[in-house]
Formats: structure tokens, C-alpha cells, sequence
């Protein structure tokens, strides 16, 4: 186990093309036990050998063990949300999916949101994060546990894909009172143009009675203000 | 999902420039990456073996050599196969191929041998293909036999087309499809095997099989020789090592858990049987287990025989099937098959012109055998054999590449130098004698004519692709998306 850990710490160390031999030298661990713990990694996708089948590097899973740290969006990005800030008199949300969770990148000083673990753990009761588990293949391997936050959260699975359903058609995800009983959400998705990969999502959050009504206009400026982001983004 | 930027670079990123030489696909794309479970993959594995249908079969025609030692044979022919198994695996944990030990031979013994083994696996999953369809249409024929259906040569070929149909709606299914409709009829028939011979065990009297008399070290050797034909097969889950979901994990443990399955079943049978005829001994017996069922007027055991036997061989022509059209379209990617059969359907996800050309060959040869009216029995030995030498010199080469693999990427250890040190001469002399023991049959000539075509092929190609002919080998690299730092930054 704890050689295991020193193999994967010294791919990181030496960087991407390391090759068996120079860990087990580096790490003087015998030969036999180090080939044998790569496999291992290798099987289980913390490794990847690369195309010469003598070097390694981080593979993606890899990615787990870190914390992942989210750069600040650049200045234009967070001028184009402070430009939405001005005109609505709501809460305005800037955030990143990079990671496979929600990370708020520019929270509205003035309107604080909800608690950033709250938000990143329970994605099926935010709006932002309908618009993850939406872009997703199976929702459910990221949404493992619909705990109740409210009354309002929507804790059952076929209903839950219902909605996300509506959210992939509408490109736009909304909730009233699920993850406060006395707020909502307007989010809509931003989308790398060359990837079609979700990058980040842009959110309006007001008091829950007011968001469940059409807000045609609203949802018109938030899409508006999408699209500037993309260039900046994606 | 995850991008560069969101982590710190680890340093030394470009060292050697080691990332720069990364695809941004794989060049085995096309096919249905990283998608059967365990179960599925184990399922063409065991099925390519057919342990069912061997169960009922192999100890009688090992014991004829081997009398009493039969045993020992099977205990022989089992280890063989597990080591044969460490060889594989020892390719399967550091890359993921569709071509099956063709691909592998290539990245340790180079262009040449890897040709040969391709020319091997064509013949041996090729026939083994032919020789399962007869099978199954001969057992199908027996039970409507014995349901008191008219035997005649029409019903035979009969189901052997019918078969044929079944199995080429099966290979053209996506490959997850195809792999559960294995997996369900090899579970079945294994079901009936065990039923058939708890029930044998059951009401035989318990003798001691050591009674009879034994022939010897040799007998035993000789008897290795069927036994170990009966694993044949028990690769083929190396074919499906892009589609599996975790290559590196699940393809070398099903190899060896089917070659220690298939071991285990065929002790427990050369046990049953071997107790069923222990006074006269299991080798004067023509068809073993209906014979010892109906001598215990239990005539309902060998409905479930026939019906088991058959299934076995069905599912092992799919998954045999499924192997042989990803050898084919690995050639193809390779260059030295024409391009067209390296085509996937969008859809499907599986190599569709490869099947287009295989299978018409491989189900219209056993079909037109069975109807020139040659003795279903000859034909299906014969096949079978000629299927075993295409495997034995496959598994050779095979072996004889695993040390030099890991030589050449740097991971070389002496345990693996020993196993092959010890496999390769069991081996060639298991290749040898069983190419001798059917000389004067028409298997030498057969195993004659597939050497001068491929001496052909090979010549044609090395005038005409010789750069492609070098380079063999292909296999499911590395892509940018795998690697961690591998995408492109961007600002969020």
C-alpha cells in the first residue's frame, strides 16, 4: 500500500515517459514489486503506459486524488457577469465545471449563495447542478444519493430524469425551493464551441415565488450573457 | 471533464517530450471502448473453450492412451494451460489489443512471427468456427433423434443452416448484445453438464478408478495431447480487450479463471466417467456418458447431454466468431489486409465488412461439408484437429514472445524467462505430435496448402507493404483524453 502510494508520487516527481526501471531504482524498491504494483495502477487507471509501452503518466482517475483547484475566470468573464449584475436586481453566479463538480468561480458579493459544499455534493438539488447531471451520460454515477434538502428537492430518480430531460431541450435549468425553501435558481449552460463540452453555467437566484414564474426576459439576458462568456471560457 | 489547467503541471511535463507523441485517437477507434463488465468478457472465453462439450468427449479419447492416468493427463494439460495463460497475461496487463495473440506476438518477436501467428489464429478460430457449427448441427440432429424425429443428411445441414443464421445475427448484435447471449447459453449448457453428472456420480458405484490397470508415462504423456486440446479457445477474451471496461484488470484474470475452470470441470468429469467404467475401462466406449446413462435407464440424461453439448458448440462458434472478425480487422488497421475490412459501422460499433467477408466462408464450408455427405464424425474430428495445430502454433509463439516483450520495454524478471524455457519445448513437442498422430488423414495436406498460401501472402507483402509489414501491430494506445494533463489548457 505504501509503495503503491511512493510509485504513484514518483510518476508525479519525475514526470510523464518515467519508465519501470528508473521508479524501481529511484525508489529501491526490487524490481518484481515494483512492475508488479504499475500493473496494478495501471489496471486500475491511475496510470496509463504511454504508446511506447515503457513509460508511464497520470492517467485521468488520477485526477481523483487531488483537490481540484479552479483558476479565477479571466477579467473579461467576470466583467460580462458584473454587466448582468447591473441589470437584474437578483443574485448573479459564475460556475466552473472543470471538475466534474460545481465550483462557484464568481459568487455574487451582494447576494451570497448557498454553502460551496452543499452545492457540490448534492447536484440534483441546485439548478447549476441539473445542468451537470443534464450533460451527462448517466446522471447517476455522479448523483449517487438524492437526499432532500427541503421539502421541494426532488428526490425521486424518474422524476429527476424527467426534468433533466426538459433541461438538455430548454438549455435551461431551474429550481424553487430545493436547495432553500425560500430561494430559486435560473441557470443556463455555457458550452465549449469546438468540444461541445459543458465548461461553466451562469445562474440567477432569487426568492422562490418569483422564479417559478416564466421570466421569458430573464431567461432571454441570461442567455444573452452566456454566449459573450463562450469566447472567454471555452 | 477534467482539463490541465485545473491542476497544477507536474513539473518535467514535456521530458523527452513524452506527452508530444500522443494520438488524440486510438488506432483501433471504431469499436465499442471500455464497455463490457467482467461477466461478459468471461463469457467469450469460456464459451471460445467450450468446456461443456468437451466434458463428454475428451476423457474418453485421453484415455484411450492414457487408461487409468487419465487423470493426470487432465492435471497436466491444466497447468499447461495456465502457464500458457501467465505468458498472455503478461501482455494483456500492459496493452489492450483487438488482434488477439497476433497483436501481442507482434510486440515481442516482431513482423514475421506475428504474421504466422495471425495466419494460426485465422485457421485455428476460423475452423474451430466450422468444426463448433458442425458440432452443434451433429448433437441438434442426435436429440431430434431421439425425440424420434427420422434421422437423415437433410436435417443435419438443415440445422446446420439454421445454426449458421443464429450465429451470424449474433455477431452482427453490438457486442454487449452478443456477449450476454454467450454468456446465457454457456451457463446453460455448463447447468446441464453439472446436472448430468451429479446424476451419473450419484447412482454409479463408488469404485476406486485406480482399479483398472494404468499405462505408464507415456500413456499419460500422449493423453496430454487431447486434454490439452480441449482448452483451446480459452484466449479468446484477449480479442475483446478494447471493448472491455477495465483491459488491464479483467482480460488476463478471465484467462487464467477459464483455463482453471475448464481444469476443474474436466477432472470432475474424467472423474465420473472414469468411475462409470471402471471395470471395463473408459476407453473401449464409443460414446461414454449416453452409454452410461442409458445403461442406468436414465434415457432422459442424455436428452440434457445432446441438448448441452449442442449449446456449448453454438455459443462457442459465436464467440470464436467474434474473436476471429477482430483478428481480421486488426490485420486490416495493420495494412496488410485490405483497408475496407478495418471499417466499423457508426452504429453498431463493430467491424461490420470484416463479418460481411468471414462469415459467408465460415458458414458455408462446414454446410457444404456436411452435405457432400461425408460422416458428420469424421468431419467434425477433422476440423477440430486442424483447429488445434492453428492454436498450438499461435500459443507458441506467444509464449516464446512473452520474455522478449518485456525485455524490450524494460521489465524483464526471470520468472517469465523460466515459464517459457519450460513451455516452449512442452509445446513444440505437443505441436509435432499431434501433427504426426494425424498423418495420412487429410489434415496434413490442409495444414500443407494453409503454409503455402501464407508463404505467398507473406512474399506478396513483403514486395508490396513492407513498410506496413514492419510496423505491425496494432493495438489501443494511449490517447490524449486518457492522460492526465493531456488536453489542452484553457482559462476556466
Amino acid at each position: 500500500m505504501r509503495s503503491a502510494l511512493a510509485v504513484l508520487e514518483e510518476v508525479v516527481a519525475a514526470g510523464p515517459g518515467v519508465t519501470a526501471k528508473e521508479i524501481s531504482a529511484a525508489l529501491k524498491l526490487p524490481q518484481a514489486t515494483t512492475y508488479r504494483l504499475l500493473n496494478l495502477l495501471v489496471g486500475e487507471e491511475y496510470l496509463v503506459r504511454l504508446p511506447d509501452l515503457r513509460g508511464f503518466a497520470l492517467g485521468r482517475r488520477a485526477a481523483r486524488l487531488a483537490l481540484p483547484v479552479v483558476p479565477t475566470p479571466p477579467a473579461a468573464a467576470r466583467a460580462v457577469v458584473e454587466h448582468l449584475r447591473g441589470q437584474v436586481r437578483w443574485g448573479v453566479h459564475l460556475a466552473s465545471f472543470r471538475t466534474g463538480q460545481v465550483t462557484l468561480v464568481d459568487p455574487d458579493p451582494d447576494h451570497p449563495p448557498s454553502d460551496d459544499v452543499v452545492l457540490a455534493r448534492h447536484p440534483h438539488a441546485s439548478a447549476l447542478g441539473m445542468l451537470l447531471l443534464a450533460d451527462q451520460p448517466d446522471w447517476r454515477a455522479l448523483a449517487r444519493d438524492l437526499r432532500p434538502l427541503t421539502e421541494h428537492t426532488v428526490t425521486d430518480p424518474g422524476e429527476l430524469d424527467a426534468r433533466l430531460e426538459v433541461v438538455s431541450a430548454q438549455r435551461v435549468a431551474r429550481q424553487c425551493g430545493q436547495v432553500r425553501a425560500d430561494r430559486g435558481c435560473i441557470a443556463v449552460p455555457v458550452h465549449d464551441p469546438a468540444t461541445g463540452a459543458l465548461v461553466a453555467g451562469l445562474a440567477l437566484c432569487g426568492p422562490a415565488a418569483r422564479v417559478a414564474e416564466p421570466n421569458t426576459e430573464l431567461v432571454a439576458l441570461l442567455h444573452e450573457h452566456a454566449d459573450r462568456l463562450v469566447p472567454l471560457l471555452a | 471533464m477534467y482539463a490541465a489547467s485545473t491542476f497544477p503541471p507536474y513539473p518535467a511535463l514535456m521530458r523527452h517530450g513524452a506527452l508530444s507523441g500522443l494520438r488524440h485517437r486510438s488506432p483501433v477507434h471504431g469499436l465499442d471502448r471500455r464497455h463490457l463488465g467482467p461477466p461478459e468478457v468471461l463469457a467469450q472465453s469460456v464459451s471460445s473453450a467450450a468446456p461443456a462439450a468437451a466434458m463428454a468427449a475428451a476423457p474418453a479419447i485421453a484415455a484411450t492412451t492414457a487408461g487409468s492416468g487419465t487423470i493426470w493427463s487432465f492435471v497436466i494439460a491444466t497447468v499447461v494451460s495456465l502457464l500458457i495463460g501467465s505468458c498472455i497475461g503478461r501482455f494483456t496487463r500492459r496493452m489492450a489489443v483487438a488482434g488477439s495473440l497476433y497483436s501481442l506476438t507482434a510486440k515481442g518477436l516482431g513482423p514475421a512471427a506475428a504474421f504466422t501467428s495471425g495466419m494460426a489464429l485465422l485457421v485455428g478460430y476460423g475452423v474451430l468456427v466450422m468444426g463448433a457449427l458442425v458440432g452443434s448441427a451433429t448433437y441438434v440432429d442426435a436429440l431430434l433423434g431421439r425425440l424420434g424425429v427420422e434421422a437423415s443428411g437433410t436435417v443435419l445441414v438443415a440445422a446446420a443452416i439454421v445454426l449458421g443464421a443464429l450465429v451470424t445475427g449474433g455477431v452482427l448484435a453490438r457486442v454487449r448484445l452478443s456477449a450476454r447471449v454467450v454468456l446465457a447459453a454457456e451457463a446453460v449448457s455448463i447447468m446441464l453438464m453439472i446436472v448430468v453428472f451429479v446424476v451419473l456420480l450419484g447412482v454409479t458405484p463408488q469404485v476406486p478408478a485406480a482399479v483398472t490397470g494404468g499405462s505408464g508415462v507415456g500413456g499419460i504423456a500422449a493423453g496430454v495431447l487431447p486434454a490439452l486440446s480441449a482448452f483451446i479457445g480459452f484466449e479468446a477474451a484477449t480479442a475483446l480487450g478494447v471493448e472491455a471496461r477495465r483491459p488491464f484488470r479483467t482480460i488476463p484474470r478471465v484467462v487464467q479463471w477459464t483455463a482453471g475452470v475448464a481444469g476443474v470441470l474436466y477432472l470432475f468429469a474424467t472423474f465420473t466417467q472414469m468411475t462409470g467404467f471402471a471395470r471395463t475401462g473408459l476407453a473401449t466406449v464409443d460414446e461414454p456418458v449416453p452409454a452410461l446413462a442409458l445403461a442406468l435407464g436414465q434415457p432422459w440424461l442424455a436428452l440434457l447431454l445432446d441438448l448441452g453439448i449442442a449449446l456449448s458448440f453454438a455459443a462457442c462458434a459465436l464467440a470464436t466468431l467474434n474473436a476471429l472478425v477482430r483478428v481480421v480487422f486488426s490485420m486490416a488497421r495493420d495494412g496488410i489486409a485490405p483497408a475496407a475490412l478495418g471499417a466499423t459501422h457508426p452504429r453498431r460499433q463493430i467491424p461490420h465488412v470484416a463479418i460481411a467477408v468471414v462469415v459467408p466462408v465460415v458458414v458455408v464450408v462446414p454446410v457444404a461439408l456436411l452435405a457432400s455427405g461425408l460422416p458428420a464424425a469424421q468431419v467434425l474430428a477433422d476440423l477440430l484437429t486442424l483447429a488445434t495445430v492453428g492454436y498450438l502454433v499461435a500459443y507458441l509463439l506467444v509464449c516464446l514472445a512473452a520474455p522478449f516483450f518485456l525485455r524490450r520495454i524494460g521489465e524483464l524478471t526471470p520468472v517469465p524467462v523460466v515459464v517459457t524455457a519450460v513451455l516452449v519445448p512442452v509445446l513444440l513437442v505437443v505441436l509435432v505430435a499431434f501433427v504426426v498422430s494425424a498423418w495420412g488423414g487429410v489434415v496434413p495436406l490442409a495444414i500443407g496448402a494453409l503454409i503455402v498460401v501464407g508463404l505467398a501472402w507473406l512474399l506478396w507483402l513483403r514486395r508490396r507493404r513492407s513498410a506496413q509489414l514492419a510496423a505491425i501491430g496494432v493495438y489501443d494506445e494511449t490517447v490524449t483524453a486518457d492522460v492526465l494533463g493531456g488536453h489542452e489548457g484553457s482559462p476556466l
